[in-house]
C-alpha cells in the first residue's frame, strides 16, 4: 500500500524509477537560451538613391516546420526607420516591444522623432552585445535600414554576438549566401548610389527573394518588402513571388532518388 | 471661512466634525488660481487646450510645455501647481507603460483615468503627504481598430475560434477630470483653472453630447474658448497651447500630437475676431443706450 | 539478439520505455565569440608611428563587408576623432574590438577632462593592458596595438595578447595574416638574417643593426606586406586603411587591395 496520497495515480517507483523532479527546480544555476527556437530566415536589403530598401519572407519555422507563414519580420520604427529580423521570433518580438517604449518615450518631448536609423542601429548592437556578454544572447541577425545623421541612406547589420557592419547591400542567414552575389552582380559596390533607383533596388530583392524561395528550404513565397526615403516609409506586408519557373528544379541531379 | 482656526484643517487625512476634508478643499483653491485648461470630446476626437501666462518676458516662446504626451494616444493638462502637475504626469506615463508590460497593448483612457484616481485620492489619506495641488484633465482615443498586441506576429485566424466579428464597433474619444480629491468622471466637455466659470458657460452652449461638432471645429472653439476665458485677466500676456488626438482615419492617426502651427494660428485669429466682435457689439448697445437716454433728456 | 544499430540497450526490463542511456547527447551550447578574421601591422619610426589594416570582415567563408576599419583614432574632440593622439587598431572577434576601442576613448578623453593634459601613450598603453586583465576570465578577443608618439617624440609602437601582456616593439603584426607578415617585418625592420657583407666567414659574420627606417620605406613596406598577404590569405583584402602619426598630426591613407 502506497500511503502517500500524492503518490496515488502515479507511475509505480519500483517499475517506472522515481519522479524526476529536476524539472520543477527553482534553484541552482539560471538556464538561458542556449538555441533558437521558432525562427525566421533571411532579411535582405540595399540602398539606392535617396533611401533603403529591405525584405524578408513571412515565415517563421519551428525546425523544419513552416510553423507561421503568416509572421512580419521587418518592423517600422518612427517615421524614418525599419529593422528587419532573422532569428528568434519571440526575441524579435521582445525587442519590438523595446522599441516601441522607446518609441512613445519618444513622443513625450514635441520635438518629435530624435533617434534616426543610425541611432537605433548603435543601440540594438549594444543591447545585443550586452546580452550575449550576460550569456542570455538574443538569437537575432538583424538588419536597420533609414538615415544617418546627415540624412544619407543608412543600411547596417547586428546580431546576436553584437558584431556590426555596413554595406551597400547586405543579407542575413541563407541571404547571405545566395542574394548577396546577385545584388553584388547587380550593383557593384563602386556604383555610386545615384545610379540606383528605388524601382531597380526593390526589384532585385523581389528577384532575391525569389531565388531564396527556390533554393532556401526554410522559405515562404508570401514575403514583406519595404523602403524608406524622405517622403516616409512604404510597406507591403502581403506580396507573393510571381512568375515562379520551376524548370530547373529538373536539372538537378545527385539528391534523391534518380533512374539516370 | 469660519472653520479656520479650528484645527481641522492642519492635517490631511482628517476630517472635520461637518465631514469636510479642508487639505484637499485648500488644493482646490490651488487649481482655482492656475491657468485655465479645458478639454473637449467630440465624435471624431479629443481637444486639450491651456492658457500658459507668460510671467516672465525672459521666457522662451513656445518652450515649457502645460500639455504632455502620457502614452500615443493620450495626453494630459492640468491647472494649479506645475510641479504637481508634472508628477501627475510621469506617473500616468508609468501607468501607460506598466500596462503594455502586462497587457502588451495601449491602455485604455477610462481604465488609465481610474488609476490616476486613485493614485490622487491616495494622498488625501495620509497626514504624511498633502493633495495634489492640481486637476487634470485627460484627453485620449482608444483605438477603433483590432489592436495588435505589441510584438504580434501575423493576424490570427480570419474566422472560427479566434476569428474577428465582422462589423464589430469598439474604441473612441476619451475625455476625464481628475481633481485634488481623487475625484474623476467623464465629460463632453471639461475645464479647470481661472477661467473654468466662463469657459464651463461657453462648452455648455456648443451642445458636445449631440455629437454633431467636429474636431476641426472643436480646435477652433476651444482656441475661442481660452481667450473666453481669458478676458478676465486681459492685464496679463498668454499662450494658447493646443494638442489633439483624432480617430484613426483623421488627421493624427489616433495619437496624441500638437494642432498643426497653421491650424492654431487659424483658430487663434477667429478666436481674437469672434472677441473683437463681442466687444464691438457690446460696445454698439451702450452706445445706442447713452443716446436713448440723451433722448430722454 | 538482433542489434538495432548502435543506440540498443542492454537494460530493456520491465515496462519502462526509458531512453537508451548511450545515445550521444550533442552538446549545443552558447559561443559567445566568432573570428572576423583580417590582419593589422604597426611599424615606428624615429618621428612617427604607422598603423594599418585590412577592411574585409569576414564571417567563415563569407564577406560581411569590403570596408570595416580596424584602426581607430583614440581620445579624439568629436566623433570623427580630430584631435586624437593615440591609435589603436583591433583584430580578432569585432564587437569585442568595438567594445574596448570605445572604452579606451572614454578613458582617454576622461583622463583629458580631469586633469586638463593629453594623456601620454605610455600610460594610455598601460591602462589598456589593464582593461584587457581585467577581463582576465572572459577575454576581450582581440589582438591590439597601439601606436603614438613618446615623450621624447619617437614613434611608440605596444602590442597586446588578448589578456593584457604588452610590449613596446618597433613593429607588430597580427590577425589572421600574422604569421605571413611578421618574419618579412622581421626580415626587412629588424634586418634579421641579414648581414653586412665581406664582414667575415661563419659565425664571424657580423648581423646588420637595425635602425629606424624613414617613413617612405615603412609605407612601402606596409603596402607589400598587405598585397602579399592578400595572395596567400582569404581572409585579407578589400582596401587597406593606413594611419600615420607624426608630430603634426594623424594621416589616414586608404588604398584598395584586391577583392578576390
Amino acid at each position: 500500500m502506497e500511503h502517500f496520497p500524492e503518490a496515488w495515480g502515479r507511475p509505480r517507483n519500483d517499475i517506472y524509477g522515481p519522479y524526476d523532479h529536476s524539472y520543477l527546480q527553482t534553484t541552482g544555476p539560471k538556464a538561458h537560451t542556449q538555441s533558437p527556437a521558432v525562427t525566421g530566415t533571411s532579411v535582405i536589403g540595399v540602398k539606392f538613391n535617396g533611401g533603403v530598401a529591405i525584405a524578408s519572407d513571412n515565415l517563421a519555422s519551428y525546425g523544419s516546420l513552416a510553423r507561421f507563414t503568416d509572421v512580419k519580420r521587418l518592423r517600422v520604427f518612427g517615421d524614418s526607420a525599419i529593422v528587419g529580423f532573422g532569428g528568434d521570433v519571440s526575441d524579435m518580438q521582445h525587442i519590438d516591444r523595446l522599441l516601441n517604449s522607446i518609441d512613445i518615450r519618444e513622443n513625450y518631448s514635441s520635438d518629435g522623432n530624435l533617434l534616426n536609423a543610425k541611432n537605433l542601429h548603435t543601440y540594438l548592437s549594444k543591447v545585443f552585445y550586452k546580452r550575449r556578454s550576460e550569456f542570455n544572447p538574443l538569437w537575432n541577425h538583424i538588419l536597420v535600414a533609414g538615415f544617418d545623421g546627415d540624412g544619407k541612406p543608412f543600411l547596417s547589420s547586428a546580431d546576436l554576438l553584437g558584431t556590426t557592419f555596413s554595406a551597400p547591400h547586405l543579407a542575413t542567414g541563407f541571404g547571405a549566401h545566395l542574394a548577396i552575389p546577385i545584388l553584388r552582380r547587380l550593383f557593384p559596390e563602386d556604383t555610386p548610389l545615384e545610379n540606383i533607383s528605388k524601382e531597380q533596388a526593390v526589384e532585385a530583392l523581389r528577384e532575391c527573394i525569389k531565388v531564396l524561395w527556390y533554393r532556401d528550404a526554410r522559405s515562404l513565397d508570401k514575403f514583406s518588402i519595404a523602403t524608406v526615403t524622405k517622403d516616409g516609409i512604404e510597406v507591403k506586408e502581403d506580396e507573393k513571388v510571381e512568375a515562379q519557373s520551376w524548370a530547373f528544379a529538373e536539372t538537378i541531379r545527385g539528391y534523391g532518388a534518380q533512374v539516370n | 471661512m469660519t472653520s479656520i482656526g479650528t484645527g481641522y484643517d492642519l492635517s490631511n487625512s482628517v476630517f472635520s466634525p461637518d465631514g469636510r476634508n479642508f487639505q484637499v478643499e485648500y488644493a482646490v483653491k490651488a487649481v482655482e488660481n492656475g491657468g485655465t485648461a479645458i478639454g473637449i470630446r467630440c465624435k471624431d476626437g479629443v481637444v486639450l487646450a491651456a492658457e500658459k501666462i507668460v510671467t516672465s518676458k525672459l521666457l522662451k516662446p513656445g518652450a515649457n510645455k502645460k500639455i504632455a504626451t502620457v502614452d500615443r494616444h493620450v495626453g494630459i493638462v492640468s491647472a494649479g501647481l506645475v510641479p504637481d502637475g508634472r508628477h501627475f504626469v510621469s506617473r500616468a506615463r508609468d501607468e501607460a507603460s506598466s500596462w503594455r508590460g502586462v497587457y502588451k497593448g495601449p491602455i485604455p483612457t477610462s481604465a488609465l483615468a481610474n488609476r490616476l484616481g486613485s493614485y490622487v485620492q491616495a494622498y488625501t489619506l495620509y497626514s504624511s503627504v498633502r493633495p495634489f495641488g492640481i486637476t487634470a484633465i485627460l484627453g485620449g482615443w482608444d483605438s477603433e481598430a483590432e489592436a495588435p498586441v505589441d510584438g504580434q506576429v501575423g493576424n490570427g485566424p480570419d474566422s472560427g475560434a479566434g476569428g474577428k466579428i465582422q462589423g464589430a464597433k469598439a474604441g473612441g474619444p476619451g475625455l476625464w477630470m481628475i481633481e485634488p480629491s481623487g475625484l474623476y468622471w467623464g465629460y463632453y466637455g471639461a475645464a479647470t483653472g481661472k477661467g473654468r466659470q466662463a469657459a464651463k458657460a461657453e462648452l455648455e452652449k456648443l451642445n458636445l453630447s449631440s455629437g454633431e461638432l467636429s474636431l476641426v471645429d472643436a480646435v477652433k472653439e476651444a482656441a475661442r474658448i481660452i481667450y473666453v476665458a481669458h478676458e478676465d485677466s486681459k492685464d496679463k500676456e498668454f499662450e494658447l497651447e493646443m494638442t489633439w488626438i483624432s480617430s484613426l482615419d483623421g488627421p493624427t492617426k489616433g495619437k496624441h500630437e500638437e494642432v498643426p502651427k497653421d491650424l492654431l494660428e487659424e483658430a487663434e485669429k477667429a478666436a481674437k475676431k469672434a472677441l473683437e466682435g463681442e466687444v464691438e457689439e457690446e460696445e454698439g448697445t451702450k452706445a445706442s443706450a447713452t443716446e436713448d437716454q440723451q433722448m430722454e433728456e | 539478439m538482433t542489434s538495432f544499430g548502435r543506440y540498443t540497450s542492454a537494460e530493456t526490463v520491465g515496462y519502462s520505455f526509458s531512453q537508451p542511456t548511450s545515445a550521444p547527447n550533442k552538446e549545443h551550447s552558447f559561443y559567445p565569440y566568432t573570428d572576423n578574421g583580417g590582419s593589422t601591422l604597426g611599424i615606428s619610426g624615429s618621428d612617427f608611428a604607422i598603423l594599418a589594416g585590412d577592411t574585409r570582415s569576414v564571417a567563415g567563408y563569407n564577406i560581411n563587408s569590403r570596408y570595416v576599419p580596424k584602426v581607430f583614432k583614440i581620445g579624439g574632440d568629436d566623433e570623427s576623432g580630430d584631435g586624437a593622439h593615440i591609435l589603436l587598431s583591433v583584430v580578432g572577434f569585432a564587437a569585442d574590438g568595438q567594445a574596448l576601442k570605445e572604452r579606451l576613448d572614454a578613458v582617454v578623453k576622461m583622463y583629458k577632462y580631469q586633469h586638463g593634459k593629453p594623456m601620454s601613450v605610455r600610460a594610455c598603453a598601460q591602462r589598456l593592458s589593464t582593461i584587457l586583465y581585467q577581463k582576465r576570465f572572459f577575454p576581450y578577443y582581440v589582438h591590439a596595438i597601439l601606436a603614438g608618439l613618446d615623450e621624447e617624440g619617437k614613434g611608440a609602437l605596444y602590442s597586446y595578447d588578448p589578456v593584457g601582456s604588452y610590449e613596446r616593439e618597433q613593429c607588430r603584426a597580427a590577425g589572421s595574416a600574422a604569421s605571413l607578415i611578421m618574419p618579412f617585418l622581421d626580415n626587412q625592420v629588424n634586418f634579421k638574417n641579414q648581414y653586412i657583407p665581406g664582414s667575415g666567414e661563419g659565425h664571424a659574420l657580423e648581423p646588420k643593426k637595425a635602425e629606424p627606417l624613414p617613413r617612405e620605406t615603412v609605407e612601402q613596406l606596409v603596402r607589400d606586406a598587405f598585397t602579399s598577404a592578400v595572395e596567400r590569405h582569404i581572409e585579407v583584402g578589400d582596401g587597406l586603411q593606413m594611419m600615420v602619426i607624426t608630430k603634426s598630426g594623424i594621416e589616414e591613407i586608404y588604398s584598395p587591395l584586391k577583392k578576390d
